[in-house]
């Protein structure tokens, strides 16, 4: 039984690199993605910001199964073949970075206008602005918002499970299948748990951290 | 110093500046006084470009505003009622942060100066708090020190006091009382009379968009010529 448990652990945990591999491109990409919508959301260039509420209304909008079968089933019909992972990458950073958009906007608008004014009395251009002084200060106020979608993307990453890709739940229902037995299934929940708690408490950390100036 | 000829702003329908014409000299303290609504910050912020004109000619040390704004409105600082501090930075990090971002100086030399600045106005033991750890009257004396690190020509104080609990006003006001004794030229927007008379050496007298007297405090708090000035001014000792 224990010898079970740990064989089938490492076939899961070999599952899991695919969805670690997911979760990192789609985190890095998706949250820059996130910070160039958010900027082009509030340019004040009308034609950039009516792209950009398209974007997040389709993307928010329906669902990330529907999205992630039109990347991988949808766009070959098109004469664009995906192969599994390219495809999954490609729909989470877009579906994510349409959140982030969305969230990170809501931050820079949050910010006093007197931070700007302040900022440009002492003689700063707007890139120093940003990067310096209304970027910085929203991080603290997003922090519980992106928290949020951190988690949820563990758990959105199973979703890649449909369109064949060897992840973290496929290895599980693999295994499952394969040894008519249903503790795959409680490593892969224990795995996903983990994984979670990780993500809440370095969350939880950086919320410290800045909680120190308010 | 400073130079203002025929200024007009609207905001909207709204005028706001009325064809606003005057002169500072180097080293002069103005204060500005009048009715709420009557221009006076709008005018401020026109100087250093947070509002634009609509028309008129703005020179600051000779250099047309309209020709290169960002020039002239960098000898100038300006400190605001609701203090404006970075939240997310130590009162040193709010001082040396346009140093070292906007002139590119030395992160040692800017702390020395900030060191100093912060000993001037008394908060040298506040270095490392952060803006939500003071009172109000600290963090506006953090945030014209802030302002005096750019070593602006002119410093502007838009109601520097008008958001403080009436125990705190004493300390910002000792720190503005100084600096106009270094002969830094400034001009303030206030409401509080006995300052405007005390530090002054002109006080403009602002209603409807337009500087209907421009003259020596004496003149305006002893003798008040005009009966709209005599009517604001027994106005406001009444509230006092």
């Amino acid at each position: 039984m224990f010898d079970y448990i740990i064989n089938v652990s490492g076939y899961i945990l070999e599952g899991s690199l695919i969805t670690f591999q997911l979760y990192l491109v789609t985190a890095i990409f998706s949250v820059i993605l996130g910070i160039a919508g958010a900027l082009g959301k509030i340019s004040k260039i009308p034609l950039l910001e009516s792209i950009l509420s398209f974007y997040t209304w389709v993307f928010r909008g329906t669902p990330l199964l529907l999205q992630l079968f039109f990347a991988y089933y949808g766009l070959p019909v098109l004469g664009i073949t995906l192969q599994p992972f390219p495809a999954a990458a490609l729909t989470f950073i877009v579906n994510y970075g349409a959140y982030f958009t969305e969230i990170f906007r809501g931050g820079i608008e949050s910010i006093n206008e007197g931070q700007y004014e302040a900022a440009k009395v002492l003689g700063m251009n707007y890139r120093q602005t940003m990067s310096r002084i209304i970027i910085p200060q929203t991080v603290k106020r997003i922090l519980p918002a992106t928290s949020n979608e951190a988690i949820n993307l563990v758990k959105d990453s199973a979703l890649v499970a449909v369109i064949g890709l060897g992840d973290l739940l496929r290895a599980a229902k693999v295994a499952v299948t394969r040894d008519f037995s249903i503790i795959p299934f409680i490593i892969a929940a224990v795995f996903y748990l983990i994984i979670s708690s990780v993500i809440v408490t370095v969350f939880r950390k950086l919320e410290e951290k800045y909680s120190v100036y308010e | 110093m400073i130079k203002a000829k025929d200024i007009y702003k609207s905001f909207g329908e709204l005028e706001v500046l009325s064809g606003i014409s005057f002169e500072v000299e180097q080293g002069e303290a103005i204060s500005i006084i009048g009715p709420s609504g009557s221009g006076k910050s709008t005018l401020l912020r026109s100087l250093i470009g947070l509002e634009e004109i609509n028309s008129g000619e703005l020179y600051i040390e000779g250099i047309s505003v309209r020709e290169s704004g960002k020039k002239a409105y960098q000898k100038m600082g300006m400190v605001f009622q609701g203090f404006n501090l970075f939240p997310h930075k130590t009162v040193m990090g709010n001082l040396i942060e346009a140093p070292l971002v906007v002139k590119g100086i030395k992160k040692s030399a800017a702390k020395e100066n900030a060191a100093a600045l912060l000993k001037k106005v008394g908060l040298s033991d506040k270095k490392d708090s952060y803006p939500a750890q003071l009172s109000g009257g600290q963090k506006q004396r953090v945030a014209i020190a802030r302002a005096l690190a750019m070593e602006p020509d002119i410093m502007l104080f838009d109601e520097p006091t008008s958001s403080l609990d009436p125990e705190l006003v004493g300390e910002v006001l000792t720190v503005i009382r100084d600096l106009a004794e270094e002969n830094i030229t400034m001009l303030i927007v206030t409401h509080e009379m006995g300052f405007a008379r005390d530090v002054s050496d002109r006080v403009f007298f602002m209603d409807h968009g337009q500087i209907i007297s421009d003259t020596v405090p004496e003149k305006i708090f002893v003798n008040p010529e005009s009966e709209r000035i005599q009517n604001f001014l027994t106005k406001i000792l009444s509230q006092n």
